[in-house]
């Protein structure tokens, strides 16, 4: 089957309105929202799992002499969650927006074997699956803390800690991905585009 | 010193990539959420949000010495080149003063909270917008550390070596 491949890329349609990153402004905004969503999302589940163990924490604190209630862990669950699902949907747009402007280096293979087409497959997927999940978890957690277990003093069930930790591992290697796109196929980074077009770093970026 | 660190990669670095930017997600998120649910909290009188920014102001105190510890090393091996020096010596400067700042933040917050967990202080508000303020800088100068100067990317750390830079 002929497969028919134009030789100009579409980005070229927008390159005078573009930077020597590829992009029309300085700093990528996609791997700073990143920050409050994989922060806000580590550190809900972590209080959750604080929360959830109370019973046997609660001497610590009392010897740290640092007044602690269940319910205080367990709205830092809820509420960074719920921060955490709001600024993803943020993160992946914006993540999606500076993907289609990427121009990966050429001929690279990534430190776990993969070469830049799959890599950002995985990461465009991979983060909308994530995005999913993320808002699924909210609206568990909401059930969790209005209805199912609102009179009880842990608010979450052990599987949804479970979920939680599950997906640490998850967003763990899609990280990975992501600083791969950056870090070795170069994409969105002034320099390392600099260098791909033959500059000199010397007059290009003194 | 070196000698202590494993042999460096293609990223001039003992381990498989920059930790210094995964460790500094929990500055930076839990800093600027602080801010945002103190703020959410005065406005809509909904002092439980309190209590959440005083743990995610806590847990921003306690990440920002380990971000400053894997960032000092890794600032060691990024070999900065042209104006990327003087960037990085400001945000180290910043990074160590955010440190007392949240340090500062979170005793007087302790303090705070032991009196009354229910009111916060306008002037505490204030502190927050002024340390939301100094994360901003500090972010955007290690944004350019990494987006325009590439440091600790691979084609740099090539070029460092084939003494293109």
């Amino acid at each position: 089957m002929a497969q028919f491949i134009p030789a100009d890329s579409p980005i070229e349609q927008l390159a005078g309105d573009l930077g020597a990153n590829g992009l029309p402004y300085a700093l990528p905004i996609h791997p700073n929202l990143v920050h409050l969503t994989i922060g806000l999302f580590v550190i809900a589940i972590a209080f959750d799992i604080a929360g959830a163990l109370y019973p046997v924490e609660k001497r610590v604190f009392r010897f740290l002499a640092l007044p602690i209630t269940r319910g205080g862990f367990h709205d830092v669950g809820w509420y960074n969650l719920l921060a955490c699902a709001i600024a993803t949907f943020f993160t992946v747009a914006a993540g999606f927006f500076e993907m289609l402007l990427a121009v990966p280096l050429p001929g690279v293979t990534s430190t776990i074997g993969l070469q830049s087409m799959q890599t950002m497959l995985w990461h465009g997927v991979g983060g909308v699956v994530i995005l999913l999940v993320i808002v699924g978890m909210t609206v568990w957690r909401g059930y969790q803390r209005f209805v199912w277990r609102r009179d009880m003093g842990r608010q979450v069930q052990w599987l949804y800690l479970l979920v939680g930790l599950f997906l640490f591992l998850v967003i763990g290697l899609h990280g990975t991905l992501g600083a791969e796109l950056a870090g070795e196929f170069g994409v969105h980074i002034t320099a390392d585009q600099l260098l791909a077009a033959g500059a000199d770093l010397k007059e290009a970026l003194p | 010193m070196l000698e202590l660190l494993p042999p460096l990669n293609e990223h001039n670095l003992p381990w498989m990539d920059t930790l210094h930017p995964i460790v500094v997600h929990f500055v930076i998120a839990m800093g600027l959420i602080t801010f945002v649910f103190d703020l959410i909290g005065v406005l809509t009188r909904r002092s439980a949000l309190f209590e959440v920014s005083f743990w995610n102001l806590l847990f921003a105190t306690a990440a920002i010495f380990v971000a400053i510890i894997f960032g000092q090393v890794e600032a060691g091996l990024a070999e900065p080149y042209g104006a990327s020096r003087d960037i990085l010596n400001l945000h180290s400067t910043i990074g160590w003063s955010l440190a007392g700042v949240l340090s500062l933040m979170s005793g007087w917050r302790y303090v705070i909270r032991s009196k009354d967990p229910q009111q916060l202080p306008l002037a505490f508000l204030g502190a927050g917008g002024l340390l939301t303020a100094l994360i901003v800088v500090q972010v955007t100068l290690g944004n350019q550390l990494i987006w325009v100067y590439g440091l600790h990317t691979v084609p740099v750390v090539q070029a460092m070596r084939a003494g293109l830079v």
